[in-house]
């Protein structure tokens, strides 16, 4: 079943495209199908998996390209079934949310769908080659659907975008490549490199390929300086590609460095490690305090996701156990929140064509239960416990504590800089004066408007009041990752 | 005498397929040029391809030299000829649709695009620098006269007469540079040379010689600083010939710097490193940077074809097996890719009337098809994965990182940064923006059927690459191991 994890939107996308488009109800059927298909598969194999078990588990492995060692192979730790389980959610919720485009929404869906079974692809691979494929797969359908779906800007963020990851992309496929030479296999297979790394002494130039990575990876993962794309681009993408973006694309970045960058090189990581937790605490301040001035809705999440993914590098940049297994468990946190955030957003930015921050008001009476939910988010988001945001950074923290006392300080200044914005975005949209503006302003009325938030957010307070359910996979495949 | 007949049965087949046609042209006379006739003439033609495929097919694992030394039949040597024969098949179609729109001739075309095919042919198992010059001749005269076809249309005589007197320029290096080395070694069958060479690497004479014919090949396959041609030719002349010229035209001149780097001079040292190296790396940056400026789409994908010389150049700087199997691997996704765009931009044209950029504006809405087969294409032109070209420049990465010339995979690396810029903007132009005219732009069944064949090799190449990665690994391992030929 887990090979089929990416082939399922594929083929849903293949049947998308054969479908007419003007049967615009089978098509969102199809979208709908495709996704709860995979939430559970996904869910059987969060049950499935066995957290004393060391190792990749549901492995499957067969000859792609012999001659160079390239294989098809996919398995489930921990830390990857983690996130396959929150783009599970995502993408499910993606596909229920109301924020469809109406025109030419066959294209859309299939886009959708090819974005969708390549995040399934990166977060199963086993394979350097085959990881790297999908990795980049993610760019096909991301520039026509901003480009063509999004809104304000979008041609240029549709751009900057693409270019920025690309470069990133090629940065680390070039570590890639430099690796695959020193390891003196013919194989990109993940366990087999790791074995050998583990034989090889250090050398210089592991510490070269480290940063290639961690740059490379970087750029995806909005490490400052290179995350001035996400903001714009966020702002310009349609809100299914913005949840997905934000919440899930986005993982992908640390997810590859923790995978291949700590899993094959953690003494090259090591080199770097001081140099990526400064430039994160810059992150999470800088980012906080842009997202402050910004006056757009979207804007505001978007600086505050680059301020968040600030924490999890900074977990990166401490290696230990506890921080690892806190940055894993904040990705599923944070990805989570942020979609749910971008589908509130994105509701009230379908009916009003409005998202500024003063353009708002009093929604907490019109609109009652979005209100309700983007509340729910936002506090998520600052780290209220009872959501397992809080859980995730308390563990980061604590895992930091020892190697940088002093960024984890500013770090937790990070998090009061986040409750300024958010408080000031829920008071001035929620709160005050109803605005005459949005008389005809409606609520999420069926339960099929209601599904995603609801999803969401029972994926963030399930977690948060048993984040054992997490923890007890992720820790052990942290552990055995760095051991 | 039967045996000598035997290797160079692919050729009889292609020349057999030429005189047909010739008579069939001539039995039709000028003044039937109805659509129905045609037609015939055109099934005929792709008829006789798939014939010369097949029996270029059989006769693939022939390894033989024959003709005094004159010819040579090796694994390469077959398998260029059916990328050859492949990319005719794809072109003559593109030509007939281009030619009919156009009111010329498309059967004279046809018989002149056949003539260079066998100039190809010949040229692929050449085994004496006499020879391959006169080969060599054969294909450029024949797109001499491809390139001015269009003989009322001043871009056309204008693109094919820069073209002639850049070629001659580059024909004339190539006789000096022959003429050199018969001074040097007194012999121009490729064995002589290189033994010649290998005893005396720092034969002057020799490398004078070999240099000049490295420039020669240069103007082919349009390495900076011979590229100057490129731009104005790829926007001048028709698009077919275009689509032609830049496939086979390019395949033919790497096909003959394979041969020079690795049977005809076989010593590869610092020196020449040095020389390919750099000369990737300018073209590869002039041909992106280049493009980033154009508005013409056929002078976009000149400018970008400079730059795909580029990552070719680098499998060749690489050298060895890797980089070698690189550059053939590489070459088959870009032929494929290209056949695709261009064909699209033939299409295109009938409706559109213009190769600027901005007249393929909402493309996807007046044709999906041709939009999103045009998306494709660019992807892997641009090296995104699952396509073709993603694996063709994963392999020359991947060869220039064994060579441990990292400077240069980083060079590539920015290239394809570079190029993504550009090619996103048609795919944006296509996509994003509203058409001119609701006019929808109708493909007829055939098309669309060729067009899904290419779209599946360039999606086939990029994800089950094994089947081609073997066999150009075997040629490139025959090349090194066999440096003699």
């Amino acid at each position: 079943m887990i090979l089929l994890l990416p082939w399922i939107p594929f083929i849903g996308a293949a049947a998308l495209m054969m479908t007419p488009s003007a049967q615009e109800s089978r098509l969102r059927l199809i979208t709908k199908v495709t996704c709860v298909l995979n939430f559970l598969i996904v869910l059987a194999y969060l049950f499935l998996l066995k957290p004393t078990q060391s190792g990749y588990q549901f492995f499957y492995s067969f000859s792609w390209v012999p001659a160079l060692g390239i294989r098809y192979q996919v398995g489930f730790d921990g830390i990857n079934l983690t996130l396959c389980l929150l783009h599970a959610l995502v993408s499910t919720a993606g596909a229920f949310v109301s924020g469809w485009p109406k025109e030419r929404m066959k294209e859309y869906l299939s886009f959708y769908l090819i974005l969708v079974g390549a995040i399934y692809g990166v977060f199963t691979a086993l394979d350097m080659f085959l990881l790297y494929l999908f990795y980049e797969l993610t760019l096909i359908p991301l520039y026509p659907m901003i480009c063509v779906w999004g809104s304000k800007n979008k041609e240029y963020g549709a751009m900057k975008l693409t270019l920025f990851i690309t470069a990133g992309a090629v940065l680390a496929l070039l570590g890639l490549l430099i690796l695959y030479r020193n390891l003196g296999i013919q194989s990109f297979d993940l366990m087999e490199a790791k074995q050998i790394m583990r034989g090889l002494p250090f050398l210089s130039r592991q510490a070269m390929i480290a940063g290639m990575f961690l740059f490379g990876f970087g750029v995806i993962a909005s490490l400052w300086p290179l995350h001035s794309w996400s903001p714009i681009g966020y702002a310009a993408a349609p809100t299914s590609v913005s949840m997905l973006h934000a919440g899930v694309l986005k993982k992908m970045g640390p997810y590859l460095m923790i995978r291949i960058a700590i899993g094959l090189l953690p003494d090259g990581v090591i080199r770097w490690s001081d140099e990526i937790a400064i430039l994160a605490c810059i992150g999470i301040l800088y980012a906080g305090y842009a997202a402050i001035h910004q006056k757009d809705l979207k804007f505001i999440i978007g600086f505050s996701s680059v301020s968040h993914m600030g924490y999890i590098l900074l977990a990166i940049a401490a290696m230990t156990p506890t921080a690892l297994s806190g940055a894993v468990l904040l990705m599923f946190s944070h990805g989570v929140m942020a979609a749910c955030t971008f589908a509130g957003i994105g509701f009230i930015y379908e009916q009003t064509h409005a998202r500024g921050v003063l353009d708002f008001g009093g929604l907490g009476k019109k609109i009652p239960f979005w209100a309700v939910c983007f509340i729910m988010a936002s506090l998520a988001s600052l780290g209220l416990p009872g959501f397992s945001n809080f859980v995730s950074e308390l563990l980061v923290f604590f895992g930091s504590w020892n190697k940088y006392p002093v960024i984890v300080c500013f770090a937790v200044v990070g998090v009061f800089v986040t409750s300024l914005y958010l408080l000031r975005m829920v008071k001035e949209v929620c709160y005050g004066m109803e605005n005459p503006r949005w008389e005809s302003l409606k609520d999420l009325s069926t339960s099929e408007q209601k599904f995603p938030f609801v999803l969401l957010l029972a994926g963030l307070l399930v977690f948060g009041f048993w984040p054992q359910g997490l923890l007890r996979i992720i820790t052990p495949a942290v552990e055995t990752l760095l051991s | 005498m039967n045996t000598h007949i035997a290797l160079i049965l692919p050729e009889l087949a292609a020349l057999s397929v030429f005189l047909l046609l010739l008579i069939a042209d001539a039995i039709k006379g000028r003044a039937k040029s109805d659509v129905r006739s045609r037609g015939s003439f055109a099934i005929i033609s792709m008829t006789g391809c798939v014939f010369v495929a097949l029996v270029t097919y059989a006769r693939r694992t022939i390894v033989d030299t024959g003709f005094h030394g004159m010819l040579s039949v090796d694994p390469m040597a077959a398998f260029f000829k059916l990328l050859f024969i492949g990319i005719l098949f794809f072109v003559l179609p593109q030509s007939y649709t281009f030619m009919h729109k156009k009111k010329e001739s498309p059967e004279t075309l046809a018989l002149i695009q056949w003539a260079s095919l066998i100039g190809m042919f010949f040229l692929a198992s050449a085994n004496n620098l006499f020879f391959l010059f006169i080969c060599i001749e054969i294909v450029t005269l024949s797109f001499y006269i491809m390139t001015s076809y269009l003989k009322h249309e001043l871009l056309s005589i204008e693109a094919g007469l820069k073209y002639l007197i850049m070629g001659s320029l580059a024909s004339a290096f190539m006789i000096f540079g022959i003429a050199i080395i018969y001074v040097g070694v007194g012999h121009t069958g490729f064995p002589v040379i290189a033994s010649a060479f290998r005893s005396d690497p720092a034969n002057r004479l020799l490398v004078t010689g070999m240099l000049l014919l490295i420039s020669g090949v240069g103007f082919k396959i349009a390495a900076v600083p011979f590229h100057l041609w490129v731009p104005d030719v790829y926007e001048g002349a028709p698009t077919p010939t275009v689509s032609f010229l830049s496939t086979a035209s390019k395949a033919a001149g790497f096909l003959v710097l394979i041969r020079l780097v690795t049977q005809i001079f076989p010593f590869y040292d610092y020196r020449h490193y040095l020389l390919f190296s750099v000369m990737a790396a300018a073209t590869l940056l002039y041909g992106n940077l280049g493009a980033l400026q154009q508005t013409s789409i056929k002078r976009l994908l000149g400018y970008s074809s400079i730059g795909h010389a580029g990552y070719l150049l680098m499998g060749i700087a690489a050298y060895q097996e890797i980089g070698l199997a690189a550059v053939i691997y590489y070459l088959c996704a870009y032929v494929v890719s290209n056949l695709a765009v261009f064909w699209i931009i033939t299409l295109a044209h009938r409706k559109l009337h213009s190769d600027q950029i901005h007249a393929y504006q909402g493309l996807a809405k007046r044709s999906p098809f041709l939009a999103a087969v045009m998306f494709i294409a660019l992807l892997s032109l641009a090296g995104v994965p699952p396509t073709a070209g993603f694996f063709g420049k994963f392999l020359v990465l991947l060869a220039i990182v064994q060579s441990r010339a990292v400077w240069l995979a980083f060079i590539g690396g920015a290239g394809v940064v570079i190029s993504l810029y550009y090619y996103l903007n048609i795919v944006r132009v296509m996509y994003a923006e509203e058409p001119a005219s609701g006019e929808k732009i109708r493909v007829s069944l055939l098309h669309k059927i060729l067009l899904g064949i290419l779209v599946v090799g360039i999606l086939g190449l990029g994800t089950f690459q094994a089947p081609l990665h073997q066999t150009v690994t075997r040629i490139a391992y025959y090349l090194a191991q066999n440096p003699l030929g």
